[in-house]
């Protein structure tokens, strides 16, 4: 299954790159990065709890980043497995500077995926991958405008996602009452 | 097709029941109707902790009128709404939703509330909650809030619940004089969901031109939406076949399209349209 | 005889305990300390297992063993495959894959526990390492050379090849005035029975007994199957088939499953209990059609056929099930359809994919047939320009060429196809139909009339013409106390034999049909038969019972003779009863009660039968004077009971005419029925509501073929479609009106001139409802749509050429 779309970041493209090859940040941008640890030049390997909504997988896998050509592109290869299947991706990154401060990253892959979600999930795998990719890359912003020497932002995802959305919702209660 | 393990509990009072989300937060999960968490524990895609079945919190079932709203507790099951005789005279697309659901079984256990919760980007009830301009009452142990439906809805099966809250009822404010309802849905072949499902609710002018019109769709996207590109071209213009027909191409607008089995993203975009304009005539048809 | 019974609407006698929910399905079946066993199944089409990891899994609670391809593949013997084809290339198909897994949902591990739960917990716990091959999902390309080879040993994916046909196709084709062709597709369909497979095991060590339940179709050939598999005594192992929700020939097959669990219950020492989840049945259970072929046809130009072939690839999957590859020459078999076609030819290439085995599906290899067929003659019409109707016609025998002999080696035992069609023609008001369809398409509205004459292949078979025997058995009882026992070899599953055996005897033996029970699906209790596939049941088992009836009827005239003294030519039996001739037997004379009355019978002795100075005796009389013993002719053996193992001469051929009223909608391609006429012909009937339920129940499938159903594998091999929420099996809703009507040709195959009718629904119905669709888009140029035709293709093909695009 192809997947592909485009992101704009108000982050410059050197500290976007920068965020894209930093695996400490990787584990905080990819949704549901449970561990992230080296094991190779640009190879690690992963515990992702992937999902969207009430409905989730851990995945035990391998992240493995290729072809990079700093600041520009480079090629993200992910395979995981759990028990409700398996993934498979890879995808091209390409980032461009749009002016002062703007990047913008356009991806292309190919996820491919196994087992219980491939039989079931066919209705929902294309919105679902495109939903992460988008929790991805505002995480990805987030990090990328955050200053050197700073605390890095907190995703903790769904949960940070929600109780951000709440926060803003009770303060718009409050208000119109 | 066997859930992983998991507790179960059934607390009798709402209080019980948020201090247990409070407690448990994203390890817990509310059981109402079922008909959509049980499937998704089956194959293990959920693996809750701790189930906290609302089903013996009676009080969360009804419908009243208050306050210009029809208030509807989120465990009114689908064929409470289908059923109600008062509904279909006061806010018709209510029944009119509630009857398109599944079949009979699911509409006997399945709850609003639920559906609404879960969020399935092709659920029904959706389209007609946007299009009726709801509002959503959730509370959690700390306080109650209200959200716009416009809000709630924010990505697929992702709503603007929090883990500790449950929603407790939908506000619907009663339609204006001369508004007509209607929603028009293509089931899909197998699961019965909406391949399209549009709710549209159009309200007339004393000189029989739309005043406002609210459409709500479902299945075309990752989640439901309102169609304000259909709403504004519909809005003050004629309500003739022609004029809804324009209107209708926007239905898709600006919207990433789903893609299955039985519609690619180029049929769904046209049924958008089909659907749109179905639901439209129909409910200015309603008007006289 | 009088037919109080037969040709009557009896209400199915099944039914109450089903109805009320107290009929006993495998998994209603509970054994004191039963085990349950959940597998782990492959989730990549195509891999190498390095390694199994099931050390977790045995330390979970609950759990007792653990069995993977090693433990079991040595000592249980392969899954059988019964298809004897010359050449044919048989992969070793273990009942869990030791080191190579071939699709997804092939088993690898099975976990037993003490209950489901925890089985299926555990499951979760095996590693397994895997690594990918390359996967063979396209039929076709399967056949290529350079394709990746499933089983490497035999060097490429091609199970057989076959050519079969008669007359010169060559010469047909050439010398025709016109050639056609056209790609032809059966996509691959799940048959989707209510209850999915189940298995129960029990071994009895002390009397060395293995008792396996199962939801089968075939309980002795499964028996055989098994013994041979897990090498035990077939006199110690007995297969039970309870109530069967089900089957569709999913079930006329030996699985791996129920090997493996027979085998497990003797290890453990402890029953054993496996019910498939439906994700199973749609990723494990076979799957039916899977053909991909092309069709040339020659015709003259009044639309008769000079010659017709079908170079067909088969979609067999990974391995061969019971039927695999046989499922394909019926096909060919059936290939002339309803027509004389001087020169037909069938060349199939079966071929291995990454797939589940396919195999046989209400129908097995006829619909396939009757699609091509039909589509050959409606391509025909359209190219001359002929009405569909009459095109047929052209085509067909007359009822005095019967047995007509076909170019496919078969004679058809009698068929009168003009009047069957004529009759739907008369039912549907066609010539009415076709000037509403024009002033229809005057007004822009597409309606479309599709008319199928279809011919198909019952009363499987004749023992030469079949793998495993083509006879079928019966045993017919009168019991001491005047009660009839039927024991069948035939193992209905949902066609209601129970009711139409009855029937059969009741009438024959003048008793009432309460008095009559039907025993089937045991093989410790019903002498061996070969089972319900291929609308055989009645056709072949009925007739058996009813032959049954005949040799019991012989021995009871007999001892009536000697009893009443007379001579048994002076004898008449009539309403039950056996009377000197010119005895007066009151006109309308009730069927007499069973001859002790239960309430009021002896606790120990039965009584003497009154026979002093009777003019007439019943049946039941007979019966408890049979088993008494004491007034029986000399060298006569005591007890009423008949066994009859009946071998059909031929096969029956039953046919009919389908025709389908479809519109579509413009706007969407939304495809809705208007009318279904269905007129069909499977000989005698014996209960007009069982046939009618059959014909609804075909027809509902085949529209689900024509219409909804599709088993889809993605590129690489993941079944999409893998539950009921993405498989569309049609629903209530979706179904029409059915018209249904008969005609009645008796065949002279069996002497209750029946010729069966459990598929013909899905055998005529599927081509009539494509037809509809295709002939509403015929303004568009339109000769032919793939199945399952889906509204956005017809909206394709409407809004691309009414506008250049969507709207
Ligand atoms: C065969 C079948 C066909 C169906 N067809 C359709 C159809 O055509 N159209 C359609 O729209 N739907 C359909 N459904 C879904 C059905 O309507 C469900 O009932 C509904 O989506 C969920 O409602 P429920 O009460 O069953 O919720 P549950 O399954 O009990 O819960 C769903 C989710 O919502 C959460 N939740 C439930 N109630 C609350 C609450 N009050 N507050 C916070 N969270 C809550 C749960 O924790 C869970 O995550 C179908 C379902 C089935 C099984």
């Amino acid at each position: 299954m192809k997947i592909e779309g485009t992101h704009e970041l108000r982050a410059a493209r050197e500290r976007v790159w920068q965020s894209l090859v930093d695996p400490s940040v990787l584990q905080r941008c990819i949704p549901g990065c449970e561990r992230l640890e080296q094991t190779g030049e640009n190879s690690y390997s992963t515990i992702l709890r992937a999902g969207v909504g009430s409905i989730k997988g851990v995945f035990q896998g391998n992240v493995r980043l290729e072809d990079l050509r700093p600041p520009a592109h480079y090629r993200l290869v992910v395979d995981g497995k759990g028990q409700p299947g398996f993934l498979k991706g890879a995808g091209e990154l390409e980032l461009e500077e749009m002016g002062e401060g703007l990047t913008v990253i356009k991806y292309a892959g190919d996820v491919q995926v196994g087992g219980t979600i491939a039989s079931v999930g066919q209705r929902m795998i294309q919105g679902a991958a495109k939903m992460m990719a988008s929790q991805f890359f505002t995480a990805l912003e987030a990090e990328a405008q955050t200053q050197a020497g700073e605390p890095p932002p907190q995703h903790g995802f769904f949960r940070t996602a929600l109780r951000w959305l709440s926060g803003l919702l009770r303060r718009i209660m409050r208000g119109s009452k | 097709m066997i859930p992983a393990q998991f507790d179960y509990v059934a607390p009798v009072t709402l209080d019980e029941a948020l201090s247990l989300l409070a407690e448990h937060q994203d390890e817990a999960k509310i059981l109402a109707g079922g008909h959509s968490l049980i499937p998704a524990m089956k194959l293990r895609f959920a693996q809750p902790a701790l189930l906290v079945d609302i089903g013996r919190l009676k009080d969360l079932a009804y419908i009243r009128e208050e306050g210009g709203q029809v208030r509807v507790g989120a465990m009114t099951t689908h064929y409470q709404l289908e059923s109600s005789a008062r509904l279909r005279e006061i806010c018709p697309l209510l029944p009119e939703c509630a009857a398109a659901i599944g079949d009979v079984q699911v509409r006997n256990k399945g709850t609003i509330g639920g559906s609404l919760a879960h969020s399935d980007p092709a659920a029904d009830w959706p389209a007609a909650i946007l299009a009726l301009d709801a509002e959503m009452i959730v509370v959690s142990a700390v306080g109650e809030r209200a959200i716009p439906a416009s809000d709630f809805f924010v990505d697929m099966l992702t709503t603007a619940l929090a883990p500790n809250e449950i929603l407790r009822e939908i506000r619907v404010p009663l339609p204006p004089p001369r508004t007509g309802h209607a929603y028009a849905k293509l089931p899909h072949p197998a699961s019965g969901f909406a391949v399209v499902g549009v709710a549209a609710s159009v309200t007339r002018g004393a000189d029989g031109t739309c005043e406002s019109a609210s459409v709500g769709v479902t299945g075309v996207s990752v989640k439901a939406y309102r169609a304000r590109g259909v709403e504004l071209a519909l809005k003050g213009g004629a309500l003739g076949q022609q004029e809804i027909a324009g209107a209708a191409t926007h239905a898709a607008d600006g919207v990433d399209l789903n893609e299955d089995l039985a519609a690619s993203a180029d049929y769904r975009r046209h049924l958008a349209e089909v659907y749109a304009r179905r639901a439209i005539e129909r409910a200015a048809s309603r008007v006289s | 005889m009088a037919q109080k019974y037969v040709g009557q609407r009896v209400k199915r006698t099944e039914d109450p305990r089903l109805i009320k929910g107290l009929g006993h399905y495998v998994d209603d079946i509970r054994l004191p300390d039963t085990l349950h066993v959940s597998f782990l199944r492959s989730m990549y089409a195509h891999a190498r297992i390095s390694g199994v990891d099931v050390s977790e899994a045995l330390k979970a609670p609950g759990v007792v063993a653990v069995y993977t391809g090693r433990d079991a593949a040595e000592k249980i013997g392969p899954v059988p495959c019964a298809a004897a084809l010359p050449d044919l290339k048989v992969p070793d198909h273990r009942v869990l894959a030791t080191d190579r897994v071939y699709f997804v949902g092939h088993p690898i591990a099975a976990v037993v526990a003490t209950d489901r739960y925890a089985a299926r917990d555990a499951v979760d716990l095996i590693t397994v390492d895997y690594e990918e091959l390359p996967v063979v999902v396209d039929a076709e390309a399967a056949a290529l050379e350079g394709s990746p080879v499933i089983h490497e040993h035999f060097g490429d994916n091609i199970a057989y090849r076959l050519t079969a046909g008669e007359g010169d196709i060559e010469a047909a084709l050439a010398s025709a005035d016109r050639r056609l062709k056209q790609r032809i597709i059966n996509q691959r369909l799940a048959p989707v029975a209510m209850e999915p497979r189940g298995v129960l095991a029990r071994y009895l060590p002390g009397e060395e007994e293995l008792t396996v339940w199962s939801s089968t179709q075939i309980p002795h050939l499964l028996r055989t199957q098994l013994a041979l598999m897990i090498g035990m005594p077939e006199n110690k192992l007995r297969v039970i088939t309870p109530e069967v929700g089900g089957g569709f020939g999913s079930k006329l097959n030996v699985y791996a499953e129920e090997a493996l669990l027979g085998w497990i219950a003797m290890q453990l020492g402890r029953p054993v209990k496996w019910i498939e989840t439906r994700r199973e049945n749609m990723q494990a259970t076979i799957h039916g059609r899977g053909q991909v072929g092309e069709i040339k046809i020659g015709c003259r130009e009044d639309g008769t056929l000079t010659g017709l072939r079908y170079n067909v690839v088969a979609d067999l999957g990974a391995y061969h099930q019971l039927l695999t590859p046989a499922i394909p020459t019926l096909t060919g078999l059936m290939l002339s359809g309803c027509y004389k076609i001087p020169a037909i030819q069938i060349n199939v290439t079966g071929v291995f994919t990454n797939k589940v085995a396919t195999d046989a599906y209400r129908g097995a290899g006829r619909p396939e047939a009757t699609y091509v067929v039909e589509r050959a003659l409606d391509l025909v019409a359209a190219e001359l320009g002929l009405d569909v109707v009459e095109v047929r016609r052209r085509n067909f025998p007359k009822p005095d060429e019967f047995p007509f002999k076909t170019a496919t080696g078969l004679f058809y035992d009698t068929g009168d196809y003009e009047a069957a069609l004529d009759k739907a023609l008369a039912n549907s008001d066609y010539t009415k139909l076709r000037e509403e369809q024009k002033r229809a398409r005057e007004e822009g509205r597409l309606v479309g009339i599709g008319v199928s004459t279809y011919v198909e292949i019952c009363a499987l078979g004749p023992s030469q013409a079949m793998p495993a025997g083509g006879w079928e058995s019966a045993t017919v009882r009168i019991e001491p106390t005047g009660k009839v026992t039927i024991l069948t070899g035939a193992s209905p599953h949902g066609q209601g034999q129970e009711t139409s055996f009855a029937q059969i005897a009741a009438d024959e033996l003048g008793v009432r049909i309460g008095d009559v029970t039907v025993i089937h699906g045991d093989t410790a209790i019903v002498q061996y038969g070969i089972g319900t596939f291929g609308s055989r049941a009645t056709a072949v088992g009925g007739t058996a019972v009813y032959i049954a009836i005949e040799r019991l009827k012989e021995k009871a005239h007999k001892i009536a003779a000697h009893i009443l003294g007379a001579d048994a030519s002076s004898l008449a039996f009539s309403e039950g009863r056996y009377s000197l001739t010119g005895a007066q037997v009151a006109a309308g004379a009730e069927v007499p009660e069973p001859v002790v009355p239960v309430a009021q019978a002896p606790a120990a002795a039965l009584p003497e039968p009154q026979t002093e100075g009777k003019r007439s005796l019943t049946l039941q009389d007979i019966a408890l004077a049979a088993h008494l013993a004491k007034e029986l002719p000399p060298d006569m053996e005591p007890g009423l009971s008949a066994t009859y193992f009946f071998e059909p001469k031929n096969f029956t051929f039953p046919f009919g005419t389908h025709i389908a009223v479809v519109e579509i909608e413009r706007d969407t391609g939304e495809i809705k029925f208007q009318r279904y006429v269905a007129v069909d012909d499977c000989g005698r009937v014996i209960n007009p509501m069982l046939v009618d339920g059959q014909i609804h129940g075909g027809i509902v499938q085949a529209l689900g073929q024509a219409l909804y159903e599709e088993v889809v594998y993605d590129e690489q091999g993941q079944l999409v479609t893998g539950t009921l929420m993405d498989y569309a099996v049609p629903r209530a809703k979706m179904i029409p009106w059915l018209e249904l009507d008969r005609t009645e040709t008796p065949t002279p195959v069996n002497p209750l001139g029946v010729k069966g009718v459990g598929e013909a629904g899905t055998i005529g119905a599927t081509p009539a409802i494509v037809a509809a669709v295709v002939d509403a888009l015929a303004p568009f140029g339109v000769r032919h749509l793939d199945m399952p035709i889906k509204p956005e293709t017809v909206w394709r093909i409407v809004s691309q050429q009414t506008s250049g695009g969507g709207r």
